[in-house]
């Protein structure tokens, strides 16, 4: 099958016979006369018009992203990739992929992040050439800096002889991945077919090791709209995933011999596990050595329903440590120092003596421009490994290393970290108690009434701002906590919890977020995907009617500069008028109710949109909040 | 040294004690306005129970001494932005304080059951 392209005319005229039998005619001809298929190129070059190609390129573009498995294709539709969209839904069914409809990319990005978080697995999103790239731009930087993989598909025309006159120039360029190379794992552009086929699934294992990452591919519109040449040579290599790699085992056991032989042990844990049997496997460790664990928050990485889950106390932890074992830590310095806020005072938290490990792939994934690798630490042992894949051996090590007196030392301290868990719960309890009936509402008493809705549900917190659910919420599966943007890009939250909803959708799992006001009015678009896909998700308006964090900003640089106090709210809030989030929802057909600011409503509300959620729909529940 | 700290104590006791009914005399609901005006809330809460990480600390009920109150909007320690003269008058300081001292407490914690399923 070198050539299925097909003159209309010659089709239409063979009709009467059989349509199969001209095609196959034209086709073997074609296999058997290089020439007159040359021909029949230039003479339906001549005849554009009447020009059917049977058998583009894009139809084997899809061939090869149904060979990664990805499941979803999130969208904003283009011309540039134009026949890629096309062959999805016609050539593949629109089934593995499935197209989404998004109304920016910066949401089908977002989506897809959320959607890897929670699958264990990415999915693709196309971005028109140029402009939907640039569309693209933040939520990928959010991604590179959370390190999580997609599958990116960017429409271009490289060959200029290509193009149409006017938009489609303005939407080609050069090098489409130039403008995302920052913040990307890898990028290609194929010449061929064949080329594409071997750089998607090169992309694909590229973006699932870890450290993961986002990858973009160019789909040249040239490539995928034209015929398939010799089809016969054309071949999808297979696909195999990386096993992600274990630290070196003689510094695992000097690891070993560092925690057993401490008296304060601290584990941080930020981007760790991938799974939960990541969570257990950090479980064991911080067990064996009666370890008190800080799980910053970038993964779901220990439940906090462990007497060792001491996430609120990090600052004392680390102030007494004097062994620290670091597992996938974005940012070592900030754990042990701390600069004030405005007047930049330095102080040091941890002892100047305080040992550390970090098991980390940070430093094999760095790039220059972008400065999300954080100011440096030196480490005393630094174990360049997966962390995940290392535990294992890291608890076999302390088990070895620990003899029978030195595990009867470790044991013993179980009672008073029992007790210093109690009281950290105790004080995180009292705290949500403050102010539990003032209006607007607090965020505690929010996150309450949002977890006495779900308790006997299997969930998942997909996107928050709010520190009270960890804090409070019995969490012991890794779909609990999804983490944050990894970026702190705004626009994040909704888009990657509508994704999350997506991958947790076929699981039976219930998927929520908590959303700020400003964050969803970026691309609030993303409610109706979620709505038009049927997308089941509660989201809660944490509706504090401004970008609060920068109204405190304001005041800060008031105070700094000695002037007046009372204007922070020019340029950060979000009032006169406010926004009715409930109205805006239901127009793109998403069941929601509010605004709440009666504390004592919301419990109702959530209840009502709970069962909105369990049979498949999205909902939203718009609570005017407190700031924080 | 242990006489001298505990002598020390009692005195900064008194005069925490003689500080706090120096309060000068302020409207609380004027003063809830100049809380709102001035943003307050924004770290503390409308009703001063504080924020969520660890943005503001708990105001009230039961707020710290005048003095103290005093002392860290003018001249603050840590994050928190100075509240000068030239733009916070003292009368306006007064009354602030004297909303938070009128804010009462809410339910105790063993009366929200919503509260009363963490950490068990």
């Amino acid at each position: 099958m070198s050539n299925q392209t097909i003159d209309r005319r010659s089709f239409l005229k063979g009709a009467a016979a059989s349509a199969a039998a001209v095609i196959g005619t034209q086709l073997a001809a074609t296999d058997t006369a290089p020439a007159a298929a040359a021909a029949a190129e230039v003479k339906e070059a001549e005849q554009s018009g009447d020009k059917v190609i049977s058998r583009p390129g894009s139809d084997f573009m899809v061939d090869v992203i149904k060979a990664t498995g990805i499941e979803y294709i999130a969208s904003n539709p283009g011309s540039s990739f134009r026949s890629l969209q096309e062959s999805i839904v016609n050539y593949g069914g629109n089934k593995k992929p499935e197209f989404l409809t998004c109304m920016h990319e910066e949401s089908s990005v977002a989506m897809a992040h959320g959607y890897a978080k929670a699958a264990g697995k990415p999915m693709g999103i196309m971005a028109h050439g140029t402009v939907g790239l640039q569309h693209a731009t933040m939520a990928v930087y959010n991604a590179w800096c959370d390190r999580v993989p997609i599958m990116m598909f960017a429409g271009n025309i490289l060959d200029a002889d290509k193009r149409r006159p006017g938009v489609e120039w303005y939407h080609c360029v050069q090098d489409p991945a130039a403008i995302h190379r920052d913040f990307t794992k890898w990028d290609d552009q194929p010449l061929s077919l064949q080329h594409f086929a071997e750089s998607v699934i090169r992309a694909y294992k590229i973006a699932t090791t870890p450290p993961m990452g986002p990858v973009l591919i160019t789909a040249d519109g040239d490539l995928a709209e034209g015929p398939i040449h010799d089809e016969k040579k054309l071949r999808i290599p297979k696909l195999t995933i990386s096993i992600p790699s274990q630290g070196d085992s003689g510094a695992v056991s000097e690891a070993a011999k560092m925690l057993v032989a401490a008296e304060r042990p601290v584990i941080l844990a930020d981007r760790m596990a991938r799974s939960q049997e990541g969570m257990k496997r950090l479980v064991e460790l911080a067990e064996m050595l009666n370890a008190p664990v800080v799980d910053i928050g970038g993964r779901m990485n220990f439940p906090t329903t462990h007497y060792l889950c001491r996430g609120e106390d990090r600052r004392a932890l680390i102030m007494g440590a004097d062994v620290v074992l670091l597992l996938e830590v974005a940012d070592p310095w900030g754990q042990f120092n701390t600069i004030s806020d405005p007047h930049h005072e330095y102080r040091r938290l941890g002892k100047a003596d305080v040992k550390t490990i970090h098991i980390s792939l940070g430093d094999t994934l760095t790039k220059s421009n972008y400065q999300d690798m954080q100011r440096f630490m030196p480490v005393d042992l630094p174990i360049s490994g997966d962390a995940q894949a290392t535990l294992p051996a890291l608890t076999e090590a302390v088990k070895r290393e620990a003899g029978i007196a030195r595990r009867t030392a470790l044991a013993d301290r179980s009672s008073k970290l029992r007790t210093d868990y109690a009281r950290m719960k105790e004080r995180a309890r009292a705290a949500a108690g403050e102010g539990w009936d003032a209006k607007p509402v607090s965020t505690a008493r929010l996150s309450a009434h949002l977890w006495n809705t779900i308790k006997n549900e299997q969930w998942c917190l997909a996107t928050s701002g709010i520190q009270w659910n960890r804090n409070l919420w019995p969490a012991t599966e890794y779909c609990n906590f999804l983490g944050g943007s990894g970026g702190s890009g705004v626009g994040y939250s909704a888009p990657a919890a509508v994704g999350a909803a997506l991958a947790n959708r076929d699981k039976g799992i219930v998927t929520v977020s908590i959303e700020g006001d400003g964050d969803l009015m970026y691309a609030p678009g993303v409610l109706w995907t979620a709505a038009h896909h049927k997308i089941p998700i509660l989201m809660v308006m944490h509706n504090n009617r401004a970008y609060h964090q920068e109204v405190m900003h304001l005041q800060k640089m008031a105070g700094l500069h000695n002037r007046r106090m009372d204007q922070a709210a020019i340029g950060t809030t979000i009032e006169n008028p406010n926004i009715d989030f409930a109205k805006l929802a239901q127009s793109m057909g998403v069941w929601s109710q509010g605004p709440v600011t009666d504390p004592g409503a919301i419990g109702p509300a959530l209840s009502k949109a709970l069962a909105v959620v369990k049979r498949g729909e999205p909902a939203l529940i718009d609570v005017v909040c407190q700031g924080r | 040294m242990r006489i001298l700290f505990s002598a020390m104590l009692m005195i900064f006791g008194a005069f925490a004690v003689f500080a706090q009914e120096q309060a000068p005399a302020g409207s609380a609901e004027r003063g809830y306005q100049a809380y709102m005006k001035y943003q307050c809330y924004t770290c503390h809460g409308t009703v001063g129970q504080g924020a969520d990480r660890g943005t503001g600390p708990k105001l009230a009920p039961n707020p710290i001494s005048f003095e103290g109150f005093v002392r860290q909007l003018r001249a603050p320690r840590q994050d928190m932005p100075a509240y000068r003269k030239q733009f916070v008058s003292e009368q306006e300081v007064a009354d602030i304080y004297a909303y938070l001292k009128s804010i009462k407490p809410g339910p105790m914690l063993k009366d929200i059951p919503l509260l009363n399923f963490a950490g068990k």
